[in-house]
């Protein structure tokens, strides 16, 4: 166990740490020149180098990374350009918003989709079962940006019921959460679907019903136990796929979350924010996928982990 | 006879019918969903894109052609079917010629990605070792990442030409092809013909090449139509966020993205764009879903042949 989490735990080091270098060097690679962007027009050659040296930029490229590594190690991702403040403690003010919401999505297709994808297994193959299949493949196929624009103009301009943008209340959470959640639908009632189907063929269910337990208690209690472990994979490697449709959701409801950050962070070609962003985001969702994995032994005492291949 | 044992539960299914009955009617009852979504998606796949193709065609006004005169026009006046935008452009004539665009790239990333995944999932089936970590390590990564701000990275940097746009998203893409390429290709290395071809002193470029490679292909191949739908979403993604392709033509998600602010005013701007795009990419995800649904069946219902 220790021996598997240690090995877990490197190898998520190792894939963030690869992710930020990728960043790093994609970043300088890239045309454009943030002195510029952050010079007033009338500066001189001469303004640039100034403001180049300031940030860090005139170094060959090699000893930038060397100095990036180095703060790195000390918890210091740089000052971002635009904010003048330190580039993490931005993201992570950002952070609560973004995570928020995204449990918040994650919570509300559980709670459609779950029995959404019971009541599609025990109606399967009838048209009832094609038409809600059908619904949800819909709701999959829209783009989600264009959702939310459509969700925003109906309940929040034409029927001025909620808040069109920001986090002023709760009630702003519902449209970024429901349009996230229509695209998720399908995905996770169809895996519910296809686990029920398995698990209510098979013959531990013959044996209980034979035994006279309840067809509800049949349902919820043995089948869907059962099919817990592959539903809780599921949404746990959704989890970056998640927070892609988050970034897109964000920008469309003005979130102030870490989405609407990078968007801004990539327009004004601050480094050290688009840097501390990736690392942060990209250690979230690895970190969840760990939680995820280290959770099936209490879903399903049949795993022991480290064992598995 | 042994119907009257049977608990009332009348949703379950009943015990007094032979298993023949019941693979035969659910078998029947399978086939035709998967033949309704089959034929509906094929019906919306072509309702888009076959004026899409056709745009150049079609006796439509030129895209770019501004009428500042004829500004925001409504759908189905002036002849204008989709209305006008914001510069007097038909809505309709910039809806099709930006689709052709969009589905390029589309198209362009599944091909690539299905290459790079086809490639790299079957070398890290076949060979396993070091390749198949590698391989597999990389796939990991990546799915554990939240791609689309990587790409934006990519495409904030690198500029928003089609060939960069149509590599970033096969880029994306690639780890689905790979991984169900490779799991196939696993099953198929252990199958007699392999090694039959082994011995008769072939080498495992080609077994892999020759035999394995065109025996995984169909099987890999009921991914392309779902990888397209999601080209198109995430094509229109970037776009809308204004990372998507300029030229020749804007494409969806800009269309989009430019009618927003007019939302209050002139709803056909961002209705009917995003309709366009949700028809296309619900036709290609029912046909998809249907040629997966039959093959299952047929799988099931069906004894194999041969393996």
């Amino acid at each position: 166990m220790t021996k598997y989490l240690a090995r877990r735990l490197g190898q998520s080091l190792l894939t963030v740490f690869l992710t930020i270098s990728t960043v790093f060097v994609l970043v300088r690679l890239a045309p454009g020149d943030p002195a510029a962007a952050y010079a007033p027009p009338s500066a001189t050659t001469a303004d640039l180098e100034r403001i180049r040296a300031q940030f860090g930029l005139d170094k060959p490229l090699v000893t930038q990374y060397g100095i990036f590594l180095r703060d790195l190690l000390n918890g210091d991702l740089g000052t971002s350009y635009s904010f003048h403040d330190s580039a993490l403690s931005v993201v992570l003010d950002r952070m609560p918003y973004t995570i928020t919401l995204s449990l918040a999505a994650i919570a509300v297709t559980v709670a459609v989709a779950v029995p959404l994808g019971v009541w599609m297994a025990r109606h399967a193959d009838t048209s009832r079962e094609l038409g809600a299949n059908v619904l949800t493949i819909t709701g999959q196929s829209m783009p989600d940006f264009w959702t939310g624009v459509m969700l925003l103009t109906v309940f929040a301009v034409l029927l001025p019921v909620l808040p069109a943008s920001g986090f002023t209340s709760w009630s702003g959470l519902v449209l970024p959460t429901v349009t996230i959640a229509i695209l998720q639908l399908a995905l996770v009632s169809r895996l519910v679907r296809r686990e029920m189907t398995t698990a209510l063929a098979s013959p531990y269910i013959t044996v209980a019903r034979s035994r006279g337990v309840s067809e509800r208690a049949l349902t919820w209690r043995y089948a869907l136990a059962n099919s817990s472990v592959p539903l809780v994979t599921a949404v746990g490697t959704r989890f970056a796929a998640l927070l892609n449709g988050v970034v897109l959701v964000e920008v469309v409801f003005g979130w102030p979350g870490v989405g609407s950050l990078v968007v801004r962070a990539l327009e004004t070609r601050d480094y050290p924010l688009i840097q501390a962003t990736v690392l942060v985001t990209a250690t979230l969702a690895i970190l969840v996928q760990l939680l995820v994995d280290l959770a099936y032994p209490l879903l399903d005492p049949r795993v022991r982990l480290g064992k598995a291949a | 006879m042994s119907a009257t044992l049977t608990p009332s539960a009348s949703s379950a299914r009943s015990s007094a019918v032979t298993a023949r009955h019941l693979a035969r009617a659910t078998a029947t009852r399978q086939r035709r969903s998967a033949r309704f979504k089959l034929w509906a998606g094929a019906l919306c796949t072509a309702l888009v894109a076959l004026p899409v193709a056709l745009a150049s065609l079609l006796p439509l006004p030129d895209p770019d052609a501004q009428n500042l005169a004829g500004r925001r026009v409504p759908p189905l006046t002036d002849g204008h079917l989709f209305g006008t935008d914001q510069l007097g452009r038909d809505l309709l004539s910039r809806i099709l010629h930006g689709g052709q665009v969009s589905l390029t790239v589309g198209i362009l990333a599944v091909v690539v990605s299905g290459l790079i995944g086809i490639a790299a999932g079957s070398a890290a089936g076949y060979f396993g070792g070091w390749i198949d970590t590698v391989v597999s390590r990389l796939l990991e990564a990546q799915m554990a990442l939240p791609l689309l701000m990587m790409l934006l990275l990519v495409v904030a940097l690198f500029g928003p030409s089609v060939t960069v746009i149509t590599c970033v998203i096969a880029i994306a893409q690639w780890p689905e092809v790979a991984r169900l390429t490779r799991s196939l290709v696993l099953v198929e290395r252990e199958k007699p013909y392999v090694a039959a071809a082994r011995l008769l002193g072939m080498r495992s470029w080609s077994v892999l090449g020759r035999h394995v490679i065109p025996n995984v292909l169909r099987p890999a191949s009921l991914v392309v139509l779902l990888l397209l739908a999601q080209a198109v979403l995430l094509e229109s993604a970037l776009s809308f966020l204004g990372a998507g392709p300029q030229r020749p033509f804007a494409t969806w998600g800009r269309i989009i993205s430019d009618g927003q602010d007019y939302i209050t005013t002139s709803w056909w701007l961002v209705t009917l764009p995003g309709l366009v795009i949700a028809l296309l990419v619900v036709g290609v995800n029912l046909m998809g879903d249907g040629l997966r649904d039959r093959i299952r069946t047929t799988k099931t219902t069906k004894p194999a042949k041969g393996a």
